[in-house]
């Protein structure tokens, strides 16, 4: 009886912890809904009758489709980019054998070893050479190769049966047939999961947007939103209702697609090794 | 594997054409290699690469970004940076935040990880109530997070109130913007560590913790003794990830101090620092001798600890 009553507050406190790391958006929703020039109460209340204009006049200040569609068309962009470079890379390191294939990698995963203060200013310099500054280019081109993907696809692609490519190879398959048609297909779970690291990433990138963008038209959410927070500054119910459209997307994301995240989190671990 | 495969081979042929045959293919096999290595090593050299030694040659220019009047700098503007007292304090508040970051994250994702893995049947809730924060973007949730720290009307000091200690001035006070943006970013990013712990305590062999309660260990031994020393590995990792992720924060010290770095450039971390400099005051000399002097300061205390892990590390 007693261990069953510790259980139950065990299972209640850890509940309570998790629904305190939803406080903050709570918070950010009571706000927005809040009528009363004075949003700050304690404890908050929620009341819902034709609350939500705020919502409306929020989105029509800023050209809010043009950001999401400047953030999907980077994110989208990037994501083919990477997945296609990674699918090679990581083919040729786990697949093909050749001389300095390891000290190949290695070169690869010392990428994670330096910190981005070493090439941000130089990554701005070059991309202003290339006259790419203030273009979609210029956010999407740095993050043409990805060290997560590769490292995942090479550890998934090192996992599969050495006998498939055996076989294959005896039937006279090349490299590039057995990779679009066998280990492509196989593959499609982590293929899924780097990609949506990617787009998480890119919904959520700041200083890079900030540093290489001046132009709207150009220039993703986050950098958008946070003009909207500069231009806002006093109206609470306003920002809030712009912070939590803007964030709806990734969070819905996270919530349809969180085994992918996980599983990233689980293999991508080794990488720091 | 392959020696079935030789031998296939052998029957089809004889040793000559074999020979042949499998030199070409190796020959053949490389080319492959290098073309499907080319498009990563060339965004790696043309993105990293480079640039990370080009920062060393732009520290020891007066560049301007046109090219126009670049002129040769010595070491001027190394000795700049390390006078400029406003460096100093950034590499203060910089180890100051991942010296708050990381046992602030060990602690929190231990406890959490402990407390929710004998909740199975909430478990799977929980981690996502957890892990949501750490897919969210910083300056959507930052509105949140300013409300609850507000001086007058936050429910931080809503609840040192309650619990009958000083209120604080959270974001706007010097002493303490730093501990706050730290708060934000384990909220934000604790869940990952979760996650991770969660699955190293998951991997433990179970008959050494039933063994140890056999011979009468306490949890709280059993925790210290078994436990912790058997996921020491994680913690280790854990330590070198969120080192390294504390010391290139950004976007939640933007985020929360409205892209000030302030109050009295309290929460002005280096690279906060380096990216005024460069992109808001366009000096990308100066700024990239900040970068080379605090690239070579991480590099350091990520030599010292990885010499202490290897050293304290219990591997099986």
């Amino acid at each position: 009886m007693f261990r069953l009553g510790r259980r139950y507050v065990r299972a209640l406190i850890s509940l309570g912890i998790g629904l305190s790391f939803l406080f903050p958006l709570y918070i950010a929703l009571v706000t927005s809904l809040d009528t009363k020039a004075d949003v700050f109460q304690f404890p908050p209340h929620l009341t819902l009758d034709g609350r939500l204009g705020v919502y409306v006049r929020a989105w029509n200040m800023f050209p809010w489709m043009m950001y999401f569609g400047n953030t999907l068309f980077i994110a989208f962009v990037t994501i083919l980019i990477a997945l296609a470079t990674s699918v090679l890379a990581a083919y040729a390191l786990s697949f093909i054998e050749f001389r300095g294939r390891e000290w190949v990698f290695s070169l690869i995963l010392v990428v994670m070893m330096i910190p981005s203060e070493a090439h941000l200013i130089p990554n701005f310099v070059i991309l202003a050479m290339m006259n790419l500054i203030d273009t979609y280019w210029a956010q999407i081109l740095p993050y043409g190769a990805s060290v997560f993907g590769i490292f995942l696809l090479r550890q998934f692609f090192l996992s599969l049966p050495k006998d498939y490519w055996d076989a294959a190879r005896i039937d006279g398959c090349g490299h590039l047939r057995y990779l679009w048609s066998v280990a492509l297909p196989l593959s499609r779970p982590i293929l899924f999961t780097v990609s949506l690291y990617i787009f998480i990433g890119s919904w959520n990138s700041l200083m890079w947007p900030l540093m290489v963008t001046q132009s709207h038209n150009v220039q993703p959410v986050e950098v958008a939103l946070a003009h909207f927070l500069d231009n806002n500054s006093v109206d609470w119910r306003r920002l809030s209702a712009a912070s939590l459209f803007t964030t709806m997307p990734v969070i819905l994301l996270f919530l349809l697609l969180q085994r992918y995240i996980i599983r990233g989190i689980s293999r991508g671990e080794g990488i720091q090794g | 594997m392959a020696m079935i495969n030789e031998m296939r081979l052998a029957r089809v042929g004889s040793g000559e054409t074999k020979r042949r045959a499998k030199r070409r293919r190796t020959r053949k096999d490389l080319w492959t290699a290098v073309l499907f290595l080319l498009p990563s090593l060339l965004f790696l050299t043309v993105f990293v690469y480079v640039p990370s030694v080009m920062a060393f040659g732009l520290a020891f220019w007066h560049y301007h970004l046109l090219g126009v009047h670049t002129t040769w700098a010595g070491i001027s503007n190394f000795t700049d940076a390390l006078q400029f007292n406003l460096f100093q304090q950034s590499l203060w508040n910089t180890f100051y935040f991942a010296a708050l970051m990381v046992p602030g994250t060990l602690i929190l994702s231990v406890s959490i990880a402990l407390l929710i893995q004998k909740a199975s049947r909430y478990y799977g809730v929980i981690r996502t109530l957890i892990l949501l924060p750490y897919a969210t973007p910083a300056v959507g949730t930052a509105i949140g997070w300013l409300w609850i720290f507000d001086p007058t009307y936050g429910m931080a000091n809503g609840v040192l109130h309650g619990l009958g200690l000083p209120e604080s001035g959270w974001l706007q006070s010097p002493s303490m913007a730093m501990p706050s943006i730290a708060i934000y970013s384990l909220w934000h990013g604790v869940g990952f560590d979760v996650v991770i712990v969660m699955s190293a305590i998951a991997g433990l062999p179970k008959s050494v913790l039933e063994a140890a309660a056999m011979d009468g260990a306490g949890a709280w031994r059993r925790f210290w003794q078994v436990t912790l020393p058997l996921i020491s590995p994680t913690i280790f990792f854990l330590v070198v990830v969120t080192t390294l992720g504390a010391l290139q924060s950004f976007a939640q010290i933007y985020a929360l101090t409205g892209g000030t770095g302030g109050p009295e450039y309290a929460t002005t971390t280096s690279l906060f620092l380096i990216y005024e400099t460069a992109f808001v005051y366009n000096h990308y000399s100066y700024a990239s001798a900040m970068a080379v002097i605090l690239v070579f300061v991480i590099l350091v205390l990520t030599l010292i600890q990885r010499y202490i892990g290897k050293r304290s590390v219990f591997y099986q």
